[in-house]
């Protein structure tokens, strides 16, 4: 009996080593359709042509990434994290430096290319509307604020990120060009005024659930959860005004046994091809500027960075340095 | 208990006491439990550097102080509503026939068996404002508007109670069916009313079930994360949702140790308590 325990301990030791060789990766991001989208095209045709298998984790997980790192048992290889994280992880060393002569960087968007990461995707923050559930759909933000003109319930993102601060200056009438740096009592003084209507969504699963059953008739979605919304068949509207820009980043944890394979993985997935693939099963925008020309033209025009409406680039460096004093402040704004 | 019962009258027959073989499961307990809490704790008093500075902004600040209050609510009216929607149950429990209350008993487990995620979920599709009960009423003419159900105190109570009624209702049955019936119609015979029986003889008897049920769930309410952050909304969160956030979403587990530490104080002052006045052992 002992030593078939002990037999079984063993196997599956050599198991669990098994599975952390060299040609193997890790790749954690959000979970739903989007990571779905990831793997169909990121991960599964780069496991086919290098023969570099990629094992799916998630959700990313500040606190997990992080405690990985300090415990020098990293076990994700490349993750999925916002933006303004990954210039903050850079800088706090929780992140290793990519290898440029890997990953092509003269074809990515250099707005979301640092030391220690690559954009992912880009998406924007837009508001949704079920059209089937109400009379008139919103049109900008300050629609959205106003629960005399639209009244009931309205959704947005829960967790302290670019987007929602935003909206609420916007609402409020300050001008998109002078939104940074941003004036978070004046922000939270006009969150305020709707905070007995909001619903939180902290999934973008979450936020796809609120709006079918009109739970929340309206609100800020990331805009491809909508494009997978409609596609389902519910009467989505979405409004592009002042749509709030942002976008994922790519990131290696300090310390992963699998460096070189996980820069390969980043280069495959940060392709021409990978991502406008991507882009047209998700309706997120590419990150490398030359998948423009593998993409249906029409198609490509209904991305967020193809919109003709005003845009507003949430600013990633500002959100970076100020990340903490925000969260922090947010968070308690909520629990009041 | 029983476990413990015979671990030591097995051992007693030896000369042994049997410490040497626990040794392997107090190594796992201390290695796998006990350090990592200690560690959480540790960075309490030592990030961002060290001192008290976390517990004093955790203790200084009203929101988190409303945060605490907010958890004791919660708890206190969830065990309250469990213990007034679970006696009855256990009472029926423990007078039925046999083969009825099995069946009753086998439905309250099953449902302790399924996934607390899919039941939580299924509360939330229920007490939506376009959820089943919202409708129906609606739909029955009784209300106009729909009822404010879910994402404040009233869908946490209502999802926790559900899943706490076990822990009420399996001591609270153990208890009544050891009362003797005789005593009960002793008290008929001697001229008391039902509503006297009840109050003067069932209640006082049935006390120390309550006690132990309701301390029972209210511990367990204390540290509750699922039900709380799927059901409630931002403005009533617990002290577990506190403690995930700050370890989760702002990186800060200063902090983070600091409200787990302060939750699990209290929870073991409670403890303390049942140990001390509701020991089912001593009351034996």
């Amino acid at each position: 009996m002992k030593y078939q325990i002990a037999i079984a301990l063993f196997s599956a030791a050599l198991g669990f080593a098994g599975s952390a060789t060299a040609e193997d990766v890790v790749f954690t991001s959000w979970g739903g359709t989007t990571q779905d989208a990831q793997k169909a095209y990121w991960a599964d045709a780069f496991a086919a042509s290098t023969s570099i298998n990629v094992t799916q984790d998630g959700p990313t997980d500040y606190g997990k990434l992080k405690a990985m790192v300090e415990a020098g048992n990293v076990t994700w290889d490349v993750v999925d994290v916002e933006g303004d994280y990954a210039v903050q992880a850079g800088k706090a060393g929780l992140l290793e430096k990519l290898d440029f002569s890997v990953i092509d960087k003269s074809n990515l968007d250099p707005r979301f290319v640092t030391d220690y990461s690559v954009g992912s995707f880009y998406y924007s923050f837009v508001i949704g509307c079920n059209k089937d559930a109400v009379e008139a759909c919103p049109k900008n933000w300050a629609d959205l604020f106003d629960t005399q003109k639209f009244p009931g319930k309205r959704t947005f993102y829960k967790w302290s990120a670019p987007g929602v601060i935003e909206a609420a200056l916007l609402a409020d009438g300050v001008p998109a060009d002078k939104l940074y740096p941003l004036d978070l009592d004046r922000a939270f003084k006009k969150l305020d005024t709707i905070k007995a209507d909001i619903i939180w969504w902290d999934s973008g699963a979450q936020s796809q659930q609120l709006l079918a059953s009109a739970e929340a008739p309206f609100g800020s979605f990331w805009n491809g959860r909508l494009t997978a919304l409609a596609a389902t068949g519910v009467t989505v509207e979405t409004s592009w005004e002042n749509n709030i820009t942002a976008a994922d980043a790519l990131v290696v944890p300090k310390g992963t046994k699998n460096k070189e394979a996980a820069m390969k993985f980043i280069a495959a997935a940060t392709s021409d091809k990978a991502q406008a693939q991507f882009a047209t099963a998700t309706g997120y925008a590419p990150i490398n500027l030359e998948a423009d020309a593998l993409m249906d033209a029409e198609l490509r025009k209904t991305l967020p960075d193809m919109q003709e409406a005003p845009q507003v680039n949430a600013d990633m460096a500002y959100w970076a340095a100020h990340r903490d004093e925000i969260g922090t402040r947010w968070y308690a704004w909520q629990a009041k | 208990m029983a476990l413990s019962a015979t671990a030591s009258t097995g051992s007693s027959g030896t000369k042994d006491s049997g410490f040497g073989y626990l040794v392997p499961a107090l190594l796992l307990v201390a290695i796998f439990f006990i350090l990592p809490v200690l560690m959480l704790l540790l960075r309490s008093v030592l990030e961002p550097e060290p001192g008290l500075q976390n517990y004093a902004t955790l203790l200084g600040s009203t929101t988190y102080l409303k945060v605490f209050l907010n958890t004791f609510i919660v708890a206190g009216v969830v065990t309250v509503i469990s213990i007034v929607v679970g006696y009855p149950v256990a009472w029926l429990l423990a007078i039925m026939p046999e083969r009825w209350s099995r069946l009753v008993l086998a439905i309250i487990i099953l449902s302790m068996w399924t996934n607390l995620l899919a039941r939580t979920y299924a509360w939330m599709v229920l007490l939506q404002r376009t959820g089943l009960i919202n409708k129906t009423l609606m739909g029955l003419g009784l209300i106009d508007a729909p009822l404010p159900l879910v994402n404040n105190l009233v869908g946490v109570t209502i999802g926790m109670t559900y899943i706490m009624l076990p822990f009420v209702i399996l001591p609270l049955m153990g208890v009544i069916r050891s009362i003797d019936p005789a005593i009960l119609r002793a008290a008929a015979l001697c001229g008391a009313t039902r509503l006297q029986c009840f109050l003067r003889v069932l209640l006082p008897l049935s006390l120390p079930g309550i006690a132990s049920g309701a301390l029972m769930v209210f511990v367990m309410s204390l540290g509750y994360f699922v039900t709380p952050a799927l059901l409630g909304g931002t403005s009533n969160m617990m002290l577990a949702e506190l403690v995930a956030q700050f370890v989760q979403s702002l990186v800060n587990w200063g902090m983070g140790g600091a409200a787990a530490l302060v939750l699990l104080v209290v929870t073991l002052a409670l403890y303390a308590v049942q140990l001390k006045y509701f020991n089912p052992n001593r009351a034996r």
